[in-house]
């Protein structure tokens, strides 16, 4: 079913226009990332480094019975093999390394260290492993048996993996008494923390570099990782530069995925759809470490009544979870809004006119009429209603995100030559957060963005937070309006002495120093007049995001309109409308971009992604881009992002929310469209043919 | 991966001796590469001679129409195949299954003779842990394992499915594979292939050191394909169906029929063909009456019981567009 009416989203973007501090802004490096000249920390060889390979477990759960240390240490180029355990409790996982002069040399090692693993039974089904179910509580029965009617039902969500394209991990260019780390991580600090005593050196005496990050999602958060300090311990005992990045297989396995989930839904209604209660039971698969499974059903987005939670981690033999871009969300929240959806049904209620009873946020409800009308609502047509080879349906769901303080330091600099500098030592993750930066530094400044030269990424600059749980753009953003302003003023005082102007006469726009009505000096000449240069300083915190009241929690709603074939089982999303609470945007193309890429994602685990474990052996039998599945151009439908900027003048948390409601609102349009629901992702064409009951023998 | 030597031979012939030169372990023909590179970097296949073809003339990249079929050289590429005006109009089969593999930047690299002689996707084959049947090992870890998208036709002990898109449609339009370097000239293509039962290690017939030079088929103006795929960007397809038609006034006077992703050969359907004989290109009834045969002899594995259906469909939406129709109710 292809579309040749696909619109770019560009193409509907006149609704945000104006919308924000600088609506034509392209990304800063936008043209060094997309020519390669953009030197990700995996593209950085030091020469004469060392190179560093995991020894992993094969198998869901393995033991090491024997290796071949002595015909691996005889391979040239092979330093040392350490093996430091003699079993894995899941694939991917590291039992111990090797450190050769090259990556060919370490490839011939690992094939001569000849690993001979015994393999156990693993845990490799989450179904299989929660074991008898708990009944339900008393106080929930109760609320259950108050409804007219009730809902029974489970949903599942299979595990994502991050799968980042630049893989994890750092290269480190060692020299005895100083080193640069260059890693691929969310938090620069973070990973200058972790490394001093691995790498046998002060603080002052290295520097993290990361410049450019190749995609993370929370997996790249919390400190220099094993990659990182592995790497780190390596280098100082050999006194070289190590090169240490995972490869494909290995980041599928083991370096952090959105867990899967079972829910288990029993709630009492009554006709008119209000919820009286009952009780929600979620089970996340782990890895054997038994944590991080969180499901976050009920949200709290709606009133679900006198509504019990109760939750259990259940351990597989497979990798672990790790913070994944709105942890425990989307899982959580494909399983609720399906849950309305089935509720609207046995009312016979339109899903949004239910939604719009329950939902909590009236901010949020003005956003789900404003998507409603954009996707044209009006033209869904009811659930199971119709009959065709190929169906339409439409579906919806919402979203909201905390704002969490964080703390940063910023610097403005406005050297005696003119040129501007913006200094933090954040990372940009892929958001736009060094073009976020030069254009809050410029626009509060009065010049233009590329006067401004932004330095990120370097944990030799001023201190910023890590970037996790959307709190990057919110808190640098002040913190630079502060610097910018400080900055501004500091050179307006000086050059009122140096003009003899009366205080509050000059100021600067469009790059010039204005007195009164005239053009008085051009920038140029008027930083030659400073007597030194002048450096800015903002600062956030949570003392000063406390007393902010200009901004908030944001919101979201989101609509699918798709089109299913009864027949194959394909699903073809054909529009996507986003709208996201944003507060005061600082550039219209990152913002929606961050919008669209949210959307994307969510599609992409709506439809694909599934980690498969083998369930004979445990192991994941694609650990690769081939048959883990990706959403790519041709899946991808039109998505229309609408700026929600009504709700006050400061920045909003915008990383997470837009990937939360993309799931459960495709799930639902899918029930629209079939009159039957599909309650587990990712809908693939053999579950939607099992859901019409023509799947052959399946 | 083990260090190799590259030889750049400037006939077919000298490739042929070439990949029979015993002086080496394991001298390897490389095509496009796609798949051989594929091989080399998960350690499934150590050549120290790889035999490049990229040199020859001979018409290997060149594609034309002598004596009423289809000439194809060796080394064209899908894309090449899938823009190519002369197959477009005489063969469409062939020109919508290169279209439809893979990716465009594949499609670019990938050519006919490397497309049909590449090696199974079967995830045990593919990840070097898994010594399967046909690595030598004593299972086949698809049976009890994940065989969701293994094969419903023709499988055991071993249950790939054939990876090639172009084979089933070369089947379908009388396709011959031409040959340098062993005692053989040519092989009709419907015979290049093996099912497991004849030999697990390998999937066609040809012996080391024989070279593909060129394909030829007959031209099949009215036949089509369709497949069915997951993901529409970057993936292989769940099952397809290439379907090619002789039809006058108006009657459907035979019919070839091969699928492709549910068996381990290219897995002809000579009862939907005898089906479709006789039928009236309008009577959509009799088209998708025909094409639920297919299903018939299916011995689906736990997972892929939905193969059955797809297959049904793509035979039925295959067989329209050979008419030159889509099914009915699709936009
Ligand atoms: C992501 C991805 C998706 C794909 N999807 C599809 C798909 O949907 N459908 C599909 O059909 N394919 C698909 N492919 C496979 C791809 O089409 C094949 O790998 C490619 O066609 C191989 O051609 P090549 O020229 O690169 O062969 P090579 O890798 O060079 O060679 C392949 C094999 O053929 C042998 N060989 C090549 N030329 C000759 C010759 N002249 N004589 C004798 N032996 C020869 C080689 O020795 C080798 O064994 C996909 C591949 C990838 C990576
Ligand atoms: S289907 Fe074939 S290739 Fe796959 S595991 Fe079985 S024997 Fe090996």
């Amino acid at each position: 079913m292809p579309d040749s009416t696909v619109l770019l989203p560009t193409n509907n973007r006149p609704a945000n226009t104006g919308s924000s501090m600088n609506d034509d802004a392209s990304r800063l490096d936008g043209i060094a990332k997309v020519t390669g000249a953009a030197k990700y920390g995996r593209d950085v060889y030091v020469p004469n480094s060392l190179f560093v390979a995991f020894v992993r477990c094969p198998w869901g759960v393995g033991e090491l019975v024997s290796s071949n240390r002595d015909a691996a240490m005889k391979v040239p180029g092979v330093l040392d093999v350490e093996l430091t355990k003699k079993e894995g409790q899941y694939h991917g996982a590291t039992v111990g390394h090797m450190i050769a002069e090259s990556p060919a040399a370490l490839s011939r090692g690992m094939s001569e260290l000849a690993c001979r693993w015994k393999r156990r039974e693993a845990k490799t089904r989450l179904a299989e492993e929660i074991g008898e179910e708990p009944p339900i509580g008393e106080a929930a029965a109760a609320a259950l048996a108050k409804g007219s009617k009730r809902l029974e039902a489970d949903y599942s969500t299979e595990v994502q993996t991050h799968s980042s394209l630049e893989t994890h991990g750092v290269s480190i260019d060692f020299k005895s008494d100083s080193a640069v780390v260059y890693a691929s991580t969310q938090g620069t600090f973070s990973v200058r923390d972790g490394l001093d005593e691995r790498l046998k050196l002060k603080r002052s005496q290295y520097e993290v570099v990361c410049e450019y990050v190749g995609g993370g999602f929370g997996s790249k958060l919390g400190g220099a990782g094993k990659e990182g300090i592995t790497a780190a311990m390596i280098a100082a005992k050999y006194n070289r530069p190590v090169y240490l990045f995972c490869n494909r297989a290995e980041e599928h396995l083991d370096t952090g995925n959105r867990p899967g989930s079972r829910t288990r839904v029993r709630i009492g209604f009554n006709d008119d759809g209000t919820i009286v209660g009952g009780e929600i039971r979620t089970w996340g698969s782990v890895g054997p470490n038994k944590s991080g499974g969180g499901c976050n059903v009920p949200s709290g987005r709606y009133n679900l009544g006198d509504t019990k939670k109760a939750h259990e981690d259940v351990a597989l033999n497979a990798g672990m979870p790790r913070a994944f871009r709105a942890p425990g969300h989307p899982q959580g929240s494909f399983a609720e809004e399906m849950m309305l959806d089935e509720v609207a049904f046995a009312c016979g209620l339109d899903p949004l006119a239910l939604r719009l009873k329950l939902i909590r946020s009236d901010a949020i409800k003005e956003m789900a009429s404003l998507g409603a009308r954009q996707i044209g609502w009006d033209n869904r047509r009811p659930t199971g209603s119709q009959k065709g080879v190929v169906r339409r349906g439409m579906g919806m769901g919402i979203t909201s995100w905390g704002r969490f303080p964080a703390a940063v330091e910023a610097e403005v600099v406005i050297n005696q030559d003119g040129s501007i500098e913006a200094r933090t030592g954040t990372q940009d993750i892929g958001t736009g957060q060094r073009t976020m930066v030069g254009i809050v530094t410029s626009s509060t400044l009065g010049v233009s963005l590329d006067a401004v030269t932004v330095r990120i990424g370097r944990s030799t600059l001023p201190e910023g937070p890590g970037s996790g749980g959307s709190v990057t753009a919110v808190n640098s953003a002040p913190a630079f309006i502060a610097a910018a302003e400080d900055a501004k003023r500091k050179m307006l005082e000086a050059l009122t002495q140096r003009m003899n102007a009366e205080p509050g006469e000059l100021d600067i726009a469009d790059g010039v120093i204005r007195r009164g009505e005239r053009n008085a000096v051009q920038w140029k000449d008027a930083c030659a007049m400073l007597g030194n240069a002048i450096t800015g300083k903002g600062v956030n915190n949570r003392a000063t995001v406390d007393a902010d009241k200009t901004t908030g929690n944001s919101g979201g709603a989101q609509f699918v309109d798709l089109e299913v074939d009864t027949e194959t089982g394909v699903i073809a999303v054909r529009r996507i409308v986003a709208v996201q609470a944003c507060g005061r945007v600082v550039s219209r193309k990152l913002a929606e971009s961050q919008i669209i890429g949210g959307v994307i994602q969510g599609l992409s685990y709506a439809l694909f992604e599934d980690r498969l474990l083998d369930r004979v052996t445990g192991a994941m039998v694609n650990p690769n881009l081939e048959w883990y599945k990706i959403a790519g151009p041709c899946d991808m439908p039109r998505i229309e992002p609408i700026l929600w900027t009504k709700d006050g003048t400061g920045a909003r948390p915008l990383g997470e929310p837009p990937t939360i409601p993309t799931s459960g609102a495709i799930a639902c349009a899918l029930f629209n469209a079939l009159g039957t629901p599909v309650r587990s992702l990712p809908l693939t064409p053999d579950k939607v043919l099992t859901a019409l009951g023509s799947g052959e023998r399946a | 991966m083990k260090s190799f030597a590259i030889a750049r031979p400037g006939s077919h012939a000298a490739a042929a001796k070439l990949a029979a030169d015993k002086t080496y372990t394991l001298p390897v023909i490389k095509s496009g590469g796609i798949d051989i590179i594929d091989q080399m970097k998960e350690g499934l296949l150590e050549p120290d001679l790889l035999v490049h073809l990229g040199s020859i003339g001979e018409g290997a990249a060149t594609i034309s129409m002598e004596g009423g079929r289809l000439r194809i050289g060796a080394g064209v590429t899908l894309a090449q195949i899938a823009s190519s005006p002369i197959v477009i109009e005489h063969c469409p089969v062939l020109a919508q299954t290169a279209a439809s593999a893979a990716t465009p930047a594949v499609r670019n690299m990938a050519t006919i003779a490397g497309n049909l002689l590449q090696r199974p996707r079967c995830w045990y084959f593919r990840q070097h842990q898994f010594d399967c049947l046909k690595k030598g090992g004593g299972t086949c870890y698809a049976v009890e394992g994940e065989n969701k998208y293994h094969a419903i036709f023709g499988g055991g002990p071993c249950h790939i499915v054939h990876p090639s898109n172009l084979a089933p449609a070369l089947v379908v339009a009388g396709g011959v594979a031409h040959l340098v370097g062993g005692k053989r000239t040519s092989i009709p293509i419907a015979d290049l292939f093996h099912t497991p039962d004849k030999g697990v290690r390998t999937e066609h017939v040809l012996e080391p050191g024989e070279v593909l030079t060129h394909l030829t088929c007959d031209a099949a103006p009215a036949s089509g394909f369709c497949g069915i795929k997951e993901k529409q960007s970057f993936d292989w397809p769940l099952a397809f169906a290439c379907v090619g038609l002789r039809v006058t006034d108006g009657t459907i006077q035979s019919a070839g029929v091969c699928a492709g992703a549910v068996a381990p050969v290219p897995w002809s359907l000579p009862r939907v063909a005898e089906a479709l004989a006789g039928v009236k290109v309008g009577d959509d009834a009799a088209i998708r009456a025909a094409a639920v045969l297919s299903g018939q002899d299916a011995r689906p594995m736990r997972d892929n019981g939905y193969k059955v259906r797809l297959l049904g469909v793509a035979v039925h939406r295959a067989a329209l567009k050979a008419l030159g129709r889509e099914a009915e109710g699709l936009s």
